[in-house]
């Protein structure tokens, strides 16, 4: 079996459903020719064509909203947008027209799309290309958000979301693009969208992360003493959140640790706490630990690795949070 | 590809089950256009009614069509069905009717009730009949257009020949949406029709006060498709320049450009004040009624006279009536389907 990296495993993901669907429409900027800015749509203008692979211009409320009118009228476009910061422009498309149109024509007309969008910070770009906005998503009805962190799971997450019947935002951590690979299957498979994974079992506590933070989170459970027996749950579904492995974990393990990239006030990390608090309080022996980023844009790049989560923040948190 | 027929209204039953007109006779068509604006106008004069009656049963926002029907109905002129795609703003009642929607489930709509077009839960602003291709009333300003390229990118990656009618209002041209729908439909030639419907007013905010420039029409500027205005008061004007545009994207040609010059009779919406417009601008339009104007010119070919004028009148109230009352007395949704139609799966989480 073939080892790949993210960028090659989602690359391999798209080539496959083109091919077996040629309702899928592949539109963004330099997606085309170049093959996007990540090379993640690299050699699929050349295989599907032009009229499969378009390069838009730099409008994405227009890239959000031709996807939407295609989706509705039968095909299945997958946008990639740039960077997750250039969802603003297109953030009334996503979330007033996108993630509506089921409910206000009572299911008579949907969006079947797939919005591509690198996220997240550690490649030393400037903000608004270091975002991590999934909450704002996951805070809006009618999308289906789904963040793997690894190839295999982006291969099968992405093959479903492409074959799902409403809008699903597909976040790929860019930090994880080329740093990972691991044995892909070349042949076709699917991820259900709303499962998380346990990555690793164990019974002193539980630590629930995302996207890029796994790796972080591995790397500090690698650091601990050899006795703490850490269990970590990797959601790979922001929306709708898998709550019935986080509890059944925490009910085992009567302690948590949430990590997440994103700012900690009001970012997903908060709502599993509450998640927590609502499903496990009778068997929680510490509060729930939150790390997370600063209430701050990403700084430049050289304050970087400050501003994110690491091995030593998230042990900390680990080895308070089994002190108290 | 199925040869698609275009949903021109025919001249209908009566209530009483006689017919009004009978079929394949001379003028049979021009009947049913003046008929349809009738209707529209009714519909949406009734409505004024119950919105602003004690005990209103109409909730919401509420936006009215009367004074531009001649639009709705040009469109109706050329619309196939099966191919054809028509988007719109919140201003959407009249092209609903125009493309066939019964008036019972468009008034059951405004009610809020199960029976409505989108079972009571969209409103006045989202009337949508995906059967008819109509995709649609929208609430943002603008937040339609990239939609509408959408549908003629599909249409033109289908090879089916359909065309979209792509209607916003003179204030959605402000909007980014605008800029970016124009120049990507025109790098991607797909047959999208951009219909500004031309009201003159923004919300309360006139043409003058909000476009740099007031002939519309060169807002199209600089996104190499042709641009014309239309006199939209005028129903055969209507239909003749539409049809120019139609053609072009049925021939591949790609996007048009249509500035429907037009007036709005009421408000913006209903709580509007209209301090904004003296009453003389209004009755200088009014003189123009594209209903009025349409009638005359079919008494002059004596294709209709008072009889026939005094019935369909007569029978259009009937049928306005009928909704009302059918609305009135239908049920509101369910509450136990509040999750149903957010996802295609049950809703997961929040129940």
């Amino acid at each position: 079996m073939p080892k790949l990296n993210l960028v090659d495993a989602i690359n391999l993901a798209l080539r496959q459903e083109m091919e077996r669907d040629e309702r899928i429409i592949i539109l963004g900027e330099d997606v085309g020719k170049n093959g996007g800015v990540f090379r993640v749509t690299d050699g699929l203008q050349k295989r599907f064509g032009e009229h499969r692979v378009v390069d838009s211009p730099l409008s994405e409320s227009g890239i959000i909203g031709t996807s939407i009118g295609l989706a509705q009228a039968g095909l299945r476009p997958i946008p990639e947008i740039q960077f997750e910061g250039f969802l603003g422009p297109a953030y009334d498309q996503i979330t007033t027209q996108a993630a509506r149109v089921r409910s206000r024509s009572r299911s008579a007309l949907t969006c079947p799309m797939t919005i591509r969008v690198p996220v997240g910070g550690g490649i030393h770009a400037p903000e608004h290309h270091s975002d991590s906005p999934e909450s704002i998503y996951a805070h809006t009805p009618g999308l289906k958000v789904v963040m793997p962190a690894t190839p295999y799971d982006a291969k099968g997450l992405l093959t479903s979301a492409i074959r799902d019947n409403d809008p699903v935002i597909f976040f790929e951590p860019k930090r994880v693009y080329r740093t990972y690979k691991e044995e892909v299957p070349e042949e076709e498979y699917t991820i259900p969208i709303g499962k998380a994974k346990v990555v690793q079992e164990g019974t002193d506590l539980t630590v629930i992360t995302w996207g890029a933070m796994l790796f972080q989170c591995l790397e500090a459970i690698d650091q601990l003493p050899e006795e703490v027996s850490v269990e970590l749950i990797d959601l790979r579904t922001i929306y709708p959140i898998d709550i019935d492995t986080i509890a059944e974990s925490v009910r085992r393990t009567g302690r948590a640790v949430v990590v997440q990239e994103a700012p900690k006030t009001c970012g997903l990390g908060a709502e599993i706490s509450a998640l927590i608090m609502e499903h496990c309080f009778l068997h929680l022996q510490a509060p729930v630990q939150r790390v997370a980023g600063y209430d701050t844009c990403m700084p430049y790049y050289k304050l970087e690795l400050d501003y994110l989560p690491d091995a030593t923040k998230i042990g900390k948190a680990i080895k308070d949070c089994l002190a108290y | 590809m199925a040869v698609a027929q275009a949903v021109e209204p025919k001249e209908v039953t009566n209530t009483q089950g006689a017919k009004s007109g009978s079929q394949g006779s001379k003028g049979e068509v021009e009947r049913a256009r003046l008929r349809m604006m009738m209707l529209i106008r009714r519909f949406e004069e009734r409505t004024y009614q119950e919105y602003t009656k004690p005990g209103q049963k109409i909730g919401g926002f509420c936006h009215l069509y009367s004074g531009q029907e001649a639009i709705a109905v040009a469109i109706a002129a050329h619309f196939r069905k099966g191919v054809d795609a028509l988007i719109n703003g919140y201003r959407c009642h009249g092209h609903s009717l125009a493309l066939g929607m019964d008036p019972k489930p468009a008034m059951a709509e405004l009610f809020g009730k199960a029976t409505g077009c989108s079972k009571g839960k969209g409103g006045s602003m989202h009337f949508f009949d995906a059967e008819a291709g109509n995709h649609g009333g929208h609430g943002i300003v603008g937040g339609q257009l990239p939609l509408g390229l959408g549908f003629a990118f599909s249409q033109w990656y289908k090879k089916n020949s359909g065309v979209t009618f792509c209607l916003f209002g003179d204030g959605a041209i402000n909007q980014g949406t605008h800029n970016e729908a124009l120049n990507m439909a025109s790098l991607l030639k797909v047959p999208c029709i951009f219909m500004v419907e031309n009201n003159l007013m923004a919300m309360g905010t006139q043409v003058e006060r909000h476009s740099a420039v007031t002939d519309l029409s060169q807002r199209a500027a600089g996104y190499n498709m042709p641009a014309r205005n239309v006199d939209a008061m005028d129903l055969d004007i209507a239909i003749a320049e539409i049809g120019k545009a139609v053609e072009r994207g049925r021939n591949n040609e790609g996007p048009s450009y249509l500035v429907m010059n037009t007036y709005r009779y009421r408000g913006h919406s209903m709580s509007d004040p209209l301090k904004y417009r003296p009453k003389e601008e209004a009755d200088k339009w009014k003189a123009r009624d594209p209903i009025t104007l349409y009638e005359a010119r079919l008494r002059e070919q004596k294709l209709v006279d008072d009889p026939w004028l005094e019935t369909a009148a007569e029978e259009i109230a009937a049928t306005v009536n009928e909704a009302i009352a059918k609305a009135d007395s239908d049920p509101h949704p369910e509450l136990d389907d509040r999750f149903d139609d957010i996802l295609a799966e049950t809703y997961p989480y929040g129940s």
